[in-house]
């Protein structure tokens, strides 16, 4: 499964497999072997295309701090329920998709109803957490495929909204 | 020495309770503190001998309680209180309940901090005294003969609302031609901010720079300058670093305003530390500005640089000892720079952060001083001011101090909270601020500095390996398949 973390703002899509001495990313296509470990005055060591770098590290909740050449970084662990709710959001979609298996809180919409952008269409649950689902734009939602407590699996439709007139 | 007291309260927190602690301890006296709830696992409370709990409507509402702090100080067997900066540090009234308690204030004399408090009565004793102030013309002196009087101050001058405040309502007037129209534009501009139209013009300045003397008296009719210090690098008019000796200025100029400002003190008799503000033209002319009563937060520079511990001297004054030098005794050996930590993001207009500190290692190396007050496991809140610490770096001359600050803003770390460490650095390696070549709109007229500079992709592949590997989820994921691709790996070589 994809993650991601967000850089000011910006995400960025990674993946992390074991490689046999350390790990790797992957970005898009790109594959990066690196090594990450514990150096001699509390700092991390990281070895990475042939560079070693001294750095300090702390983790708060998602934020994962930085501190690399003279700079200092925040990185926010970006959950996959939450991804999904703003790629929703951004793409102005006509359906919303589960991005992993789970179950339906709430409902605060039928079908039917005139919805504006940013307004609450569910709440759903999934590892334990509970995302809310908002509107990606204006419009009249089609259909509601779930009643609350009801599970689903990845991927599958929860809310369609009427496809915009003229498209 | 045989102190009158042997309890100093410092009512202050932070920095700077951290910073007079140090000094009252080392002088073999005991530190009391007195302390809001927000700052019970502060520095400055795991210092203090004593610490004393205040209380209020909000955590800043307790530190200007005068009366919960002087009860304080009773309670500490305290015979001194030091208010350090902000807060009560200029407050007359304070400091007179302080002295009426039987308490030594470490400060000047009340009637002192009254006077220099109102810029217009200050500016006019100043005048008076013979010491320079900028031309001006007040419309209430002779509101008939305002506009006249006004054309007759040198141009461009500058026209700015009587009750007014942080920049609103003043115009910059270059042409003579222009003066009754923008005058009654100000008025009305003047009205409508603070209902108040009456007007005063100066002299403008273009490009100014900030000059400021440190001084000092005792009770016994002394009065010294310990050098001057330059803090023209300002964001929305707050000083973020401060340097002496002053670039701007060459040894007859740095004498002449150092001897204006001691001059300017001792005609006031001035006791204990205070600072003369200057305002610095490019021509080399000066203008008296303010005095700030009270210790600065950029006293440090002048310590490193003059081998003063000034608030040893603060307290000794205020033990009615005369001050332990003459003029000149007090001599300038190198160059320091003090850079202020505040949690705040520069690329978002400078506005303050908040966090926990998660983690805070200060930089190691020679002529590197940290005064903090903060430290690791303590949250940043908004409740207070968002200065962190101060960095101080002194070298043998500029260039040594500039390679030293370098270093120490690159290896200084403090993770959980946003702060402007990475924005020092890019204005210490500004060419006009390595030039010294700088006035107090050099940060407006370069606002790229505070953007954050583009991340190389490099870069944001190092971060974005070791931010995967430090996130659970994703290690979780990676680790339970390691044997297998240990195996391909292994197969594979």
């Amino acid at each position: 499964m994809q993650h991601a973390f967000k850089i000011r703002d910006v995400e960025h899509a990674v993946g992390l497999s074991r490689s046999p001495d350390g790990y790797r990313l992957h970005l898009g296509e790109r594959c990066l072997e690196f090594r990450l470990q514990p150096g001699e005055q509390g700092d991390l060591v990281l070895q990475c295309g042939g560079t070693v770098d001294h750095l300090r590290v702390a983790v708060d909740g998602d934020d994962v701090w930085i501190h690399l050449d003279g700079e200092t970084h925040c990185l926010r662990f970006e959950h996959a329920l939450q991804r999904l709710a703003e790629l929703n959001e951004a793409a102005g979609a006509d359906v919303i998709k589960a991005a992993m298996p789970g179950s339906l809180v709430s409902l605060g919409v039928a079908a039917g109803d005139s919805v504006h952008k940013g307004q609450t269409l569910l709440v759903m649950e999934s590892m334990k957490m509970e995302t809310t689902i908002v509107a990606p734009r204006d419009g009249v939602v089609a259909e509601v495929r779930l009643a609350p407590g009801q599970t689903f699996d990845k991927d599958a439709v929860l809310l369609s909204l009427e496809p915009v007139a003229g498209e | 020495m045989n102190w009158p007291f042997d309890t100093v309260l410092v009512a202050n927190r932070g920095e700077i309770a951290v910073r007079i602690l140090r000094t009252v301890q080392a002088l073999g006296l005991k530190g009391a503190v007195v302390y809001h709830a927000a700052d019970a696992k502060s520095p400055a409370v795991a210092l203090a001998d004593q610490a004393l709990p205040i209380t209020g409507d909000t955590p800043v509402a307790a530190y200007l309680d005068g009366a919960q702090i002087i009860a304080a100080a009773r309670e500490a067997g305290a015979g001194a209180i030091h208010p350090g900066y902000g807060f009560l540090s200029e407050n007359a009234d304070f400091a007179r309940a302080v002295e009426a308690a039987g308490i030594a204030f470490v400060g000047p004399k009340p009637d002192q901090i009254e006077l220099m408090g109102d810029k217009v009565r200050a500016r006019a004793f100043v005048e008076q005294a013979g010491f320079p102030v900028a031309p001006s013309a007040i419309e209430d002196d002779d509101p008939a003969s305002f506009v006249e009087r006004a054309r007759q101050v040198p141009f461009p001058i500058l026209i700015k609302p009587a009750a007014g405040g942080g920049g609103k309502g003043m115009r910059v007037v270059r042409d003579p031609a222009m003066l009754e129209g923008e005058i009654e534009r100000a008025r009305s501009e003047g009205q409508r901010y603070f209902g108040d139209g009456r007007l005063y013009v100066e002299r403008y300045i273009e490009n100014p720079r900030h000059i400021e003397v440190q001084v000092m008296g005792d009770t016994h009719g002394n009065v010294v300058h310990v050098f001057e210090r330059e803090c023209s690098v300002q964001r929305r008019f707050q000083k973020i670093i401060e340097e002496t000796p002053s670039p701007a200025l060459d040894e007859p100029l740095r004498r002449k305003i150092c001897d204006t400002a001691a001059g300017i003190a001792r005609s006031i008799g001035y006791r204990n530390a205070g600072t003369v503000e200057f305002i610095f033209g490019q021509g080399g002319e000066f203008y008296f500005l303010e005095t700030n009563t009270r210790l600065q937060v950029e006293h440090p520079v002048t310590e490193q640089i003059t081998g003063i511990d000034l608030v040893e001297v603060q307290l000794k004054v205020a033990a009615g000892e005369a001050l332990p030098f003459e003029q000149d005794d007090i001599q300038s050996r190198g160059h320091a720079i003090e850079f202020r930590i505040y949690a705040e993001d520069a690329a978002a207009g400078f506005t303050p952060t908040t966090g926990p500190v998660l983690m805070l290692r200060a930089p190691q190396g020679e002529g590197l001083r940290l005064d903090a007050g903060i430290r690791e496991g303590q949250a940043v809140t908004a409740a207070f001011d968002p200065m962190l610490a101060k960095l101080v770096v002194t070298g043998a001359d500029r260039a040594e101090a500039r390679a030293r600050a370098d270093s120490a803003l690159r290896d200084m770390v403090l993770l959980g909270c946003q702060t402007n460490i990475g924005f020092l650095r890019r204005v210490l390696n500004h060419p006009a601020f390595a030039a010294g070549e700088v006035h107090t709109g050099f940060l407006d007229a370069n606002p790229e500095l505070a953007a954050e500079p583009e991340l190389s992709p490099a870069t944001r592949e190092r971060l974005l390996a070791v931010a995967a590997a430090m996130t659970k989820p994703l290690r979780d994921i990676a680790d339970t398949v390691p044997d297998l691709h240990s195996a391909m790996g292994d197969w594979r070589n």
